[in-house]
């Protein structure tokens, strides 16, 4: 089953560089899914901090995303490298009181992509539900 | 500055576990800079706590607070008015900052979040070295500025020892021979006659002192 | 009981001095230690005990001192400042003495973190040129550290050790002056397999002019085999195995290689002879003590001179 059929709380950090009109592209799916999917734009994946992850885990997010441009195409240099070190501590983090390390995965787009963040987000959403919904969810969500 | 690291999840999870009510309370001083025990800090341990509180079906309240300092009561008293709202203080201040706390509220139950360390510097980002073992004594002067009792894995006056190699120490491959580094920045200073005398036994009592050692200022004192 | 040390006399006298190494047991049976004892008697001048090696913990070289004392041996007391703060340092100093021990090798010693002990203290009070410049004034102005005067000085021939291998080359020989300034009357260096570094070291050496102000004895460790061989090469801090020496042991099959090392080591004797400013070996064969009878006959120092 696909993590949109499976109901799944997703939410996608992402560096604005991949999608110019971001703001407009994603607001067809956030008023599909409503809460069950947000989009937090960033001027570039390293500025993902460890914090906003941990925070979008707390507030009932079962999957994370870090969305970052291609090894070495990085609008800033390094960003993506650093992105990959800060989720790498936040996935030890994680893992410290229990948590898949999975629910937090950075991916770093294929060279040549050209995409809008709706169209990325739906491929997403499509790929197979392999987590259960996060223990940390409680009853309410 | 004074270095520390966040002990284990595990480990603090127990020592929180009988209590309902949590304030996990940061320092914006030196264990900020190390990124241990800073606001930052003080939230990823605050949302770790919080959802492994969720997961387990535990019913606890962790709220976060950070003091610029926790070594100095006029910081310490931003506490009073909040804490006893709370069971028990998690403190990411260093071994000083928890006792300071402990000693203003001496009612109140303070837990250490975090294993203080040593005396260091920001060698890079990321990357923080021991330099200092506060011997109370300073001989820097006669060493080129490398701390023979810090670096030198033997605390050697008088050294290199027979083990250094390649300036490294023997102990560590990756630890540099201190005495190497004393040796060639004062033969680049043309000061290697610092070198000739033996350098005398320390003064340990001013290290080790009778006890916990004090600084007092008459000049400073209110 | 004040019988001067043999080693100083023999040495004195303008002979080429032997001395070998002990290693003590890790145990506490006296045996073992008589036992090497009565394996290297008359073959070398003195004996060495050393002081828990690599941070293990051993029978106590003090106490091993004493019992080859007993078996009419002159021992050499390692001591290392590792383990003793300057209290114990002195103390053992005096017991040395009162026991019949006439000289003593101050070291600093391996860090702890080598042994079975890692989790140890390391003490480092003082280190091994201030623990010679202090046994220097405790037998010679009979003092403490801090003045306080002693009822009867130790008798004792100091010594201490050099590593002309380890970085910085240029500087251990003018580290040596200064073990020679602080008191120190004798030096055993760190085996040597780089005869040709080791010249090249002497002449600094000889340069300072420390050559006639300490007794040099080159220190020599026979390989057993090959693969000891290679492990010294890469495992032990300090260490100086050139190439062809390796290969040299590894040419010979292994039920000869033993015999094969111990005639490397009998030429590099042979080489020290030769080498102005030497004035002595050091033979440390390491838990193979029945080896040093032979090397000490090849390299034509048997019999060993009466003074």
């Amino acid at each position: 089953m696909d993590q949109k059929s499976a109901g799944l709380n997703i939410t996608i950090f992402f560096c604005q560089q991949i999608d110019p009109e971001q703001d407009v592209n994603r607001r067809a799916l956030e008023k599909e899914l409503g809460r069950r999917i947000r989009f937090f734009p960033l001027p570039c994946s390293g500025r993902t901090d460890s914090l906003h992850i941990m925070r979008a885990l707390e507030s009932g997010a079962d999957k994370v995303y870090i969305l970052t441009c291609p090894e070495g195409a990085c609008h800033y240099r390094e960003g993506n490298i650093r992105a990959r070190k800060r989720i790498a501590y936040t996935q030890d983090l994680i893992a410290e009181i229990g948590l898949e390390r999975e629910r937090v995965e950075l991916i770093a787009l294929p060279a040549g992509t050209s995409s809008t963040i709706d169209k990325l987000a739906r491929e997403l959403l499509a790929r197979e539900a392999t987590l259960s919904p996060s223990p940390v969810r409680g009853k309410l969500n | 500055m004074i270095t520390a690291e966040r002990k284990p999840i595990t480990e603090i999870k127990e020592m929180i576990a009988p209590y309902k009510k949590v304030l996990v309370v940061g320092c914006g001083s030196c264990v900020a800079e190390c990124a241990s025990g800073g606001e930052k800090e003080v939230g990823l341990l605050a949302s770790a706590l919080r959802m492994d509180a969720k997961a387990s079906g535990k019913d606890v309240e962790i709220k976060e607070m950070t003091l610029d300092r926790q070594c100095v009561y006029e910081f310490i008293d931003q506490l009073t008015d909040v804490i006893d709202q709370y069971d028990v203080i998690l403190s990411l201040g260093c071994g000083a900052g928890v006792q300071a706390v402990a000693e203003v509220f001496p009612k109140a139950l303070i837990l250490p979040a975090l294993n203080t360390t040593f005396i260091g510097q920001t060698k890079e980002a990321g990357l923080w070295i021991e330099n200092c073992r506060g011997c109370g004594d300073c001989k820097l002067g006669y060493f080129a500025a490398v701390c023979p009792i810090t670096r030198c894995a033997k605390g050697l006056f008088n050294g290199p020892c027979g083990g250094s190699k390649a300036d490294r120490c023997e102990v560590d491959p990756d630890v540099p021979c201190a005495w190497q580094l004393i040796v060639t920045r004062l033969e680049d200073m043309g000061r290697l006659d610092l070198l000739c005398k033996v350098h005398p036994p320390a003064d340990w009592s001013k290290q080790q002192g009778k006890g916990p050692r004090k600084i007092y200022r008459e000049d400073q004192r209110s | 009981m004040m019988t001067e040390s043999w080693l100083k006399k023999i040495l004195q006298s303008g002979h080429f001095a032997v001395t070998a190494e002990c290693g003590p047991p890790k145990g506490a049976d006296p045996e073992v230690v008589k036992n090497k004892g009565r394996i290297l008697k008359g073959h070398v001048d003195s004996v060495n005990v050393t002081d828990n090696q690599t941070g293990v913990v051993r029978l106590s070289s003090l106490a091993a001192c004493a019992l080859l004392l007993a078996e009419g041996l002159d021992p050499v007391l390692q001591m290392v400042t590792r383990d003793r703060n300057r209290i114990a340092l002195q103390s053992d100093v005096l017991g040395a003495s009162a026991l019949g021990i006439r000289n003593i090798l101050c070291l600093s010693g391996d860090h702890q973190s080598f042994g079975n002990q890692p989790q140890a203290k390391g003490v480092f009070d003082i280190d091994s040129i201030q623990f010679v410049q202090t046994v220097r004034k405790m037998r010679d102005a009979g003092e403490v550290i801090g003045g306080d005067k002693l009822t009867q000085p130790p008798q004792l021939f100091i010594g201490a050790v050099e590593n002309p291998f380890a970085d910085p080359l240029k500087y251990r020989a003018s580290r040596l002056a200064t073990k020679a300034e602080a008191g120190a009357e004798f030096i055993q260096t760190q085996c040597i397999y780089n005869i040709k570094r080791f010249k090249e070291w002497m002449g600094l050496v000889r340069d300072t002019g420390v050559d006639g102000k300490v007794y040099i004895l080159g220190g020599i460790t026979p390989l057993k085999s090959a693969r000891m061989a290679e492990y010294m090469a890469n495992n032990v801090a300090g260490m100086d195995l050139p190439e062809e020496i390796i290969k040299r042991m590894k040419s010979v099959p292994q039920k000869e290689q033993r015999q094969e090392g111990m005639k490397i080591a009998v030429e590099t004797i042979q080489e020290l002879q030769a080498i102005k400013g030497v004035r002595g070996v050091h033979i440390m064969a390491i838990e193979w003590e029945d080896a040093v009878p032979q090397i000490v006959q090849e390299a034509k120092l048997s019999p060993r001179p009466q003074v």
